[in-house]
């Protein structure tokens, strides 16, 4: 935009001047020609001065960009909010965040069903009540022997289902379910990107998004075969239950950490920028803040690793670093339209 | 044809005076209806389409959008090109038409050919055309804030979105409505949505999708119509609301029964006001504000609608709750009165210093208002002409004008008729009869009126060269060069008629023929210079010469530039940032540079739009922001001293302080030409065109390098196509495959979670606001989060989003240029210290025999070069066949190439003084001081047909060459004075100068001043001895015939 205007401007003076050139040529007067000439030139003149300037803008940045520090003032880091830290140890907590269903213990749930076959003659629990181990269910009159015998809980727990009433024939059917749900599973579908990550032993936070509540348990189980529909292994987590707030049915979120490694260098997340397809990490040195290449290692959702391209204590931006990005790109911003 | 135009207007001068109030009748008229403005308007013809695609990618808004209605538009006729712009959920395509085409006809070719491409895009796709606007549209932006502590009647704060809300719904509809207000654009704030959050685990428990919760919303909310039935007589209306009005309502809306228990929204979801997904945002002073802007219609006055729109918005702000205030940031209306301001006062200043030295010099107050009331005549016939042709009346192209130089035809024959009356009533020593006084005034005016004519002609011819200018160049000084063509032929026409209908009206009483006291000894001073120079005539021509010579060295050391920009009195800031900064990023930088500039005591407000509004006519990307930095009014400056220019440096480095941004600092109005014609603005622009973005840019790059190797070359850059952090959900086909999914059931699910979907409307009252369901923000900015989004399976049960998808985070496209309705990428390069013809050519040698392309890419080259040389091409052939009309023109008035070798050699003298002026103020070359010149040119041309007249006169009379000379000069003493000082005086308000808008005039007014002095002085003491030694050596008088010009009669 500015340089044609200004061509034109000369065009027209150089016009102006050709008007005269002309008139004084008619009075045989040879000094205007001379005048239109060094007129022409200066023309260039003013161009090069022009260029000049654009090239001293030019040449400022430039500068900044091959040294590829910035240099900011404390009143600029305070007003752009960039914060310093150090690069230090910090433990990173890998953490596969799944989903699951609250399932009773299969190993504490009894179904009983009467030895004898008969006529149920008194029922002493009902579903929901809390039996102790080799507290009496029912009483039931064999078919066989006519002799009235008692059916008692074989583990201490909760009736959670009842299949009789008095003066019923039993048959073989199943009287009760008695389940202890002291403990309970989080059954877990792992698909097939974390088959891999999840084994037993791995402590787990189970949290339930309704009530809020959350507790710790381990993953006991992850099954050998896998299920052809949705192509999940399922994992199994024991939760402790005593205080029956996991009931059996509900759905969860289940935080398995997979891995607390210590490690001997770190930064923030917020920290790692891209630049140029690599991720860096601004570091502040004594002549300003410059881009670092990093090589990133494990991270969770506050730190990561830094395996290469820190050492521990360099001081690094932690807070805002896309302002340093951004004062380092902003020669290529522009607008188009 | 003119001595009988004259004989009719002194015998008919009632009817003529009668004619003249008629048409000075018909300028006041059109006075009423003249389009006022600051700066002509440079803006192209052009239709924007712009069409809103929420969610899509460059890549696919190109695709689905931008392609359609490129080809939709393609054959159009009148059309110069298309270029189109396809960005993150935004199309644009604009249409550019020949300059001349009717925007109204444009735009119905274009609706005609955009119901074709609808029917092919995307469901829910509308495109549309941007406002019938101009560069200048812009003329009112108000800010809507709140007070702090204000609170909203359920107790709220009003925050961003309620204040949007009050904008939507009460103010905008009533500014709409004002007379000339084309569109209110808004900007800022969030649109009020009702947002429905379904958590991700609940669905899961339930075994619901989105898609069920969407469809259970859109369900259970719409009211119907049901016919009619008839009762007894009666025709009974049925309608069923079923419309949800409230949070309440939508949270009781049954999804799904589960064992006879129904599960509402309120079991899945979280509902309740949310923020849309915004593409722009606006602050206001270091906070954020919602900003409207109305947009003037093509054509309209600005400074009434802006005036109206104020009006309204004042009347609208009493009515707005209490603690809202809705205020003005903007008004075009200061602007506009300042510098009609400026122009008013120079013209009128300019018009009482004409009137008191015609006073003066001419010692008849009747005479003296005679040729005074020439400059309102003129200037109403100048507003008529303007209004005709559709020009309108700003500091362009009422900047040049000049009422000494329009008087300055009516002065000359006005003065003669006083000498001449004066001479007869000496001689007859009585009043003169009526015939007498008749014949008199005819006979003197027809004396003179050919350096009158001769003179206007030669400004005319000067003036073709700027007619001829195309582009923004010819928006801007066309109607420059236009007013003051029509203004000069105005005063011609009423020098040939009023004004010896006037005189001869009423110059009636006793005519001092003597010459008043200023003229006496104006006379007695000239009388020995006069000898001197004809006596030095050879040294005093060598010392004019080398003064020539001197001016032009001194010329050649001025600086240079375009026109000297029309200070707005305020200043834009574009702030740049990376491509991909965000939004909110992007705010808070913006936040940072307006709490920067908070303390400068010359700020008064600074606000900004970040992004694009509502209505996409500037379609920023959320990095970039436009910001207004409006200043106080001078006086209250604390040194009222300062000049703009240190404030804007001073403004600058505050702003460069602040780190991440980069900036353009210009001003508001400027700023929006800019991105309105845009192009390629830099010297050469080599365009290359492909399908293939990678492909393109990797020629971009060999072409970047080509031309870095032509010796000149500055500034080469490659346009930034890429940088825009994209993340590529690309689904797994073969992990579809497996659990039966199709890759819509996965896009589908991941667009509503992140984009959200419409789930229909929530109406209140008038207002009425969109439903939306989406996942709840704190999982939706998580990238985790949306690797785990759990897509539903057809069997039941669900798959995790990263199992058959991958997720990608890359850099990509960050937007697609196209233009002619093909893929482009721009190379741009500037010129330095060499010549741009020889540069480009061997640019294009080289690129040439470096850059292969491949198969189907080819390439343009484009940029001020080629205007450069359309305009060189018109200027080298205009400017020679000028000189050869004024030749002409002198030759046919003198019938002698020598005459009119000597009046054309009083231009250059002419030119010197303007030079000096200009040196001596310290004011670069620029188009605006070239008017200057060419004015320059109208007045030595006149001044020196004057002289030589008077000496061909004599000569013809049979008297020596030395008496004819000496006499002749004695004779145009006066008039050649009173020229000069009207000319020069007439300016010199202009030049002195310094409210908004005086500095466009400042260079133009200092050169006629300088050259008007340097010119005068010179014809006074050059001419006679050059005419001197022309004619010496053919002493025998020359043909009476023609004498005087008969011949241009």
């Amino acid at each position: 935009m500015k340089t044609m205007p200004i061509k034109i401007a000369r065009l027209l003076l150089t016009a102006a001047l050709l008007t005269l050139a002309a008139g004084c040529g008619e009075t045989g007067s040879p000094a205007t020609d001379g005048t239109a000439v060094q007129e022409a030139g200066h023309d260039e003149k003013l161009g090069e001065e022009k260029g000049e300037h654009d090239e001293d803008g030019h040449a400022d940045h430039d500068e900044e960009e091959s040294s590829g520090a910035i240099k900011l003032t404390p009143q600029q880091l305070q007003s752009a909010a960039i914060e310093v830290a150090a690069a230090g140890p910090t433990t990173i907590r890998e953490r596969l965040p799944l989903y699951g269903v609250v399932a009773p213990n299969a190993e504490h749930v009894l179904e009983i069903t009467p030895r004898f076959p008969g006529v149920i003659r008194s029922v002493t629990k009902r579903v929901g009540d809390r039996v102790r181990q080799g507290e009496a269910l029912a009483k039931v009159e064999s078919n066989e022997s006519l002799q009235i015998y008692t059916l008692t809980a074989p583990l201490s727990g909760v009736v959670t289902a009842r299949n009789a009433n008095p003066g019923e024939q039993t048959g073989e059917r199943v009287l009760f379910t008695v389940a202890d749900l002291s403990t309970v599973w989080v059954e877990v579908s792992l698909f097939p990107r974390d088959r891999s990550r999840v084994q037993v032993g791995q402590a787990v936070r189970v949290k339930s998004g309704e009530t809020g509540q959350a507790a710790d348990g381990k993953v006991v189980y992850v099954a050998p075969f896998g299920i052809a529909s949705n192509q999940t292994l399922t994992a199994r987590v024991l939760l402790d239950n005593t205080d029956g707030r996991w009931a059996p049915g509900l759905y969860v979120a289940v935080d398995v950490t997979l891995a607390e490694t210590p490690v001997r260098v770190a930064v923030r997340n917020v920290a790692l920028q891209t630049l140029d397809e690599r991720t860096v990490v601004f570091t502040q040195g004594p002549e300003g803040f410059r881009p670092q290449p990093v090589e990133v290692g494990r991270s969770d959702n506050e730190a990561t690793e830094i395996l290469g391209g820190l050492k521990a204590g360099d001081r690094y931006v932690a807070g805002n670093s896309f302002i340093l990005k951004a004062e380092l790109g902003k020669g290529e911003a522009e607008h188009e339209h | 044809m003119i001595d009988a135009l004259l004989r009719f207007s002194i015998a008919r001068r009632w009817v003529v005076l009668f004619l003249v109030l008629v048409v000075a009748g018909a300028g006041i008229w059109s006075y009423q209806r003249l389009p006022i403005d600051a700066v002509p308007d440079i803006t192209n013809v052009q239709v924007q389409i712009n069409t809103s695609a929420p969610g899509y990618s460059p890549l696919e808004v190109e695709q689905r959008i931008t392609y359609l209605v490129e080809t939709a538009i393609a054959g159009l006729p009148a059309v110069e090109y298309t270029r189109s712009l396809s960005r993150y959920g935004l199309s644009q395509v604009t249409v550019v038409f020949a300059d001349g085409t009717d925007i109204y006809f444009a735009r119905n070719l274009i609706n005609e050919r955009l119901q074709q491409a609808k029917t092919q895009m995307p469901a829910g796709i509308e495109p549309g055309m941007g406002p019938i606007a101009t560069g200048l549209g812009e003329i009112f932006l108000y800010s809507v804030d709140a007070k702090p502590g204000a609170k909203q009647a359920d107790g709220q704060p009003w925050d961003a979105t309620a204040l949007r809300t009050l904008q939507d719904w009460v103010i905008r509809p009533q500014l709409r409505l004002v007379p000339g207000v084309t569109e209110v654009n808004t900007i800022g704030g969030y649109e009020k949505q009702f947002h429905v959050t379904p958590d991700p685990a609940r669905l899961l428990a339930f075994g619901l999708t989105f898609d069920d919760v969407v469809a259970a919303l859109e369900n259970n909310n719409a009211s119907v119509g049901a016919g009619y039935v008839e009762q007894n007589g009666e025709q009974y209306l049925i309608r069923s609301p079923g419309q949800v009005g409230d949070i309440a309502a939508v949270e009781q809306i049954i999804v799904t029964h589960r064992d006879g228990i129904p599960i509402s929204i309120r079991d899945l979801a979280d509902v309740g006001l949310g923020k849309q997904l915004r593409s722009g945002a606006a602050t206001h002073d270091g906070k954020e504000t919602v900003l409207g802007t109305a947009v003037m219609l093509i054509g309209e006055n600005s400074r009434t609608v802006s005036a109206a729109v104020a009006a309204r918005l004042a009347e609208v702000a009493k009515t707005l709750p209490e603690g809202v205030t809705a205020e003005p940031v903007y008004d075009r209306t200061v602007l506009v009165d300042k510098t009609i301001a400026t122009v008013r006062n120079n013209l009128l200043e300019g018009a009482v210093l004409v009137v008191a030295v015609l006073l003066l010099m001419l010692g008849n107050v009747r005479a003296a208002l005679i040729t005074a009331l020439v400059i309102p005549l003129s200037m109403l016939m100048l507003m008529t002409g303007m209004v005709a042709t559709k020009v309108s009346a700003n500091l362009m192209s009422l900047g040049a004008l000049d009422f000494g130089l329009i008087v300055d035809g009516a002065v000359i024959i006005v003065e003669n008729c006083i000498l001449r009356l004066g001479e007869r009533q000496h001689q007859m020593g009585r009043l003169l009869t009526l015939d007498e006084r008749l014949n008199t005034v005819f006979n003197s005016t027809r004396e003179v009126f050919t350096p009158s004519l001769v003179s206007v002609l030669v400004v005319i011819l000067v003036n073709l060269p700027i007619l001829a200018l195309a582009g923004v160049e010819g928006k801007m000084f066309q109607p420059m060069a236009f007013a003051v063509i029509i203004a000069l032929l105005a005063a011609l026409a009423l020098s040939l008629t009023f004004v010896p209908a006037a005189v001869a009206l009423l110059l009636t009483g006793h005519i001092e023929e003597k010459e008043n006291r200023i003229m006496r000894v104006a006379r007695q001073a000239y009388t020995p210079v006069l000898d001197g120079a004809l006596r030095f005539r050879v040294p005093i021509l060598a010392g004019a010469v080398a003064f020539v010579i001197l001016c032009g060295w001194l010329g050649s050391r001025l600086g240079s530039e375009f026109i000297p920009s029309l200070d707005e009195g305020d200043l834009a800031v574009q702030a740049l940032r990376i491509p991909g900064t965000s939004l909110t990023q992007s705010l808070e930088m913006q936040f940072q540079l307006e709490r920067a500039l908070a303390d400068v005591p010359e700020v008064k407000t600074f606000f900004s739009r970040v992004g694009t509004a509502e209505v996409a006519t500037d379609p920023m990307p959320p990095s970039i922001s436009d910001g207004y930095v409006m200043l106080h009014e001078r006086k209250d400056w604390p040194d009222p001293d300062k000049t703009k220019a240190e404030l804007a440096l001073e403004i600058e480095e505050r702003l460069e302080a602040v780190p991440g941004n980069a900036f353009e600092i210009s001003q508001p109005i400027q700023l929006r030409f800019n991105e309105l014609i845009s192009g390629v603005r830099s010297d050469l622009g080599v365009k290359v065109y492909g399908d293939d973005l990678g492909q393109l840019l990797i020629a971009g790059n060999q072409i970047a390098e080509a031309l870095n190797e032509v010796p000149g070359a500055e500034g080469v850059k490659v346009e930034q196509v890429e940088g825009l952090p994209v993340l590529a959900v690309e689904p797994n086909r073969a992990a579809l495959y497996r659990y039966g999914l199709n890759v819509a059931d996965v896009q589908d699910v991941l667009a509503a979670a992140t984009g959200g979907e419409e789930a229909g409307q929530i109406f209140e009252g008038d207002q009425r606001f969109s439903l939306v369901v989406r996942l709840p923000e704190e999982l939706r900015s998580d990238l985790d989060a949306l690797e785990r989004l759990a897509i539903p399976l057809p069997a039941g049960g669900y798959v995790p989003l990263a199992e058959v998808a991958t997720l990608n985070l890359a850099p990509g496209p960050n937007q697609i240029s196209r233009e002619n309705g093909k893929r482009r990428l721009v190379v741009s390069a500037n010129v330095r210290g060499r010549d741009l013809g020889g540069f480009v050519a061997e640019a294009q040698a080289k690129i040439d025999s470096e850059v292969r392309l491949p198969p189907g890419y080819w390439l343009t080259y484009g940029g001020t070069f080629e205007q450069l040389q359309s305009a060189t091409e018109r200027l080298t052939l205009l400017v020679p066949v000028t000189l050869v009309m004024i030749f002409a023109l002198l030759l046919m008035t003198f019938g002698s190439a020598r005459d009119a070798a000597l009046v054309f050699s009083g231009v250059p003298l002419a030119l010197t003084g303007g030079v000096i002026g200009l040196w001596l103020r310290g004011i670069p070359l620029s188009i605006t001081a070239g008017v200057g010149f060419i004015t320059l040119c109208g007045v030595s041309v006149l001044t020196g047909v004057v002289m030589v007249a008077a000496f061909r006169d004599r000569l013809a009379q049979g008297q020596t060459i030395d008496d004819a000379i000496r006499e002749g000069a004695m004779l145009r003493l006066r008039p050649i004075l009173m020229v000069a000082l009207v000319a020069a005086l007439g300016f010199l308000p202009m030049a002195l100068n310094t409210s908004t808008g005086a500095e466009v005039q400042r260079p133009l007014a200092t050169v006629v001043i300088g050259g008007i002095i340097s010119s005068t002085i010179l014809t006074l003491l050059v001419l006679p001895g050059l005419y001197r030694m022309a004619w010496r050596a053919r002493p025998e008088p020359i043909p009476a015939a023609v004498a005087t010009g008969e011949s241009v009669a």
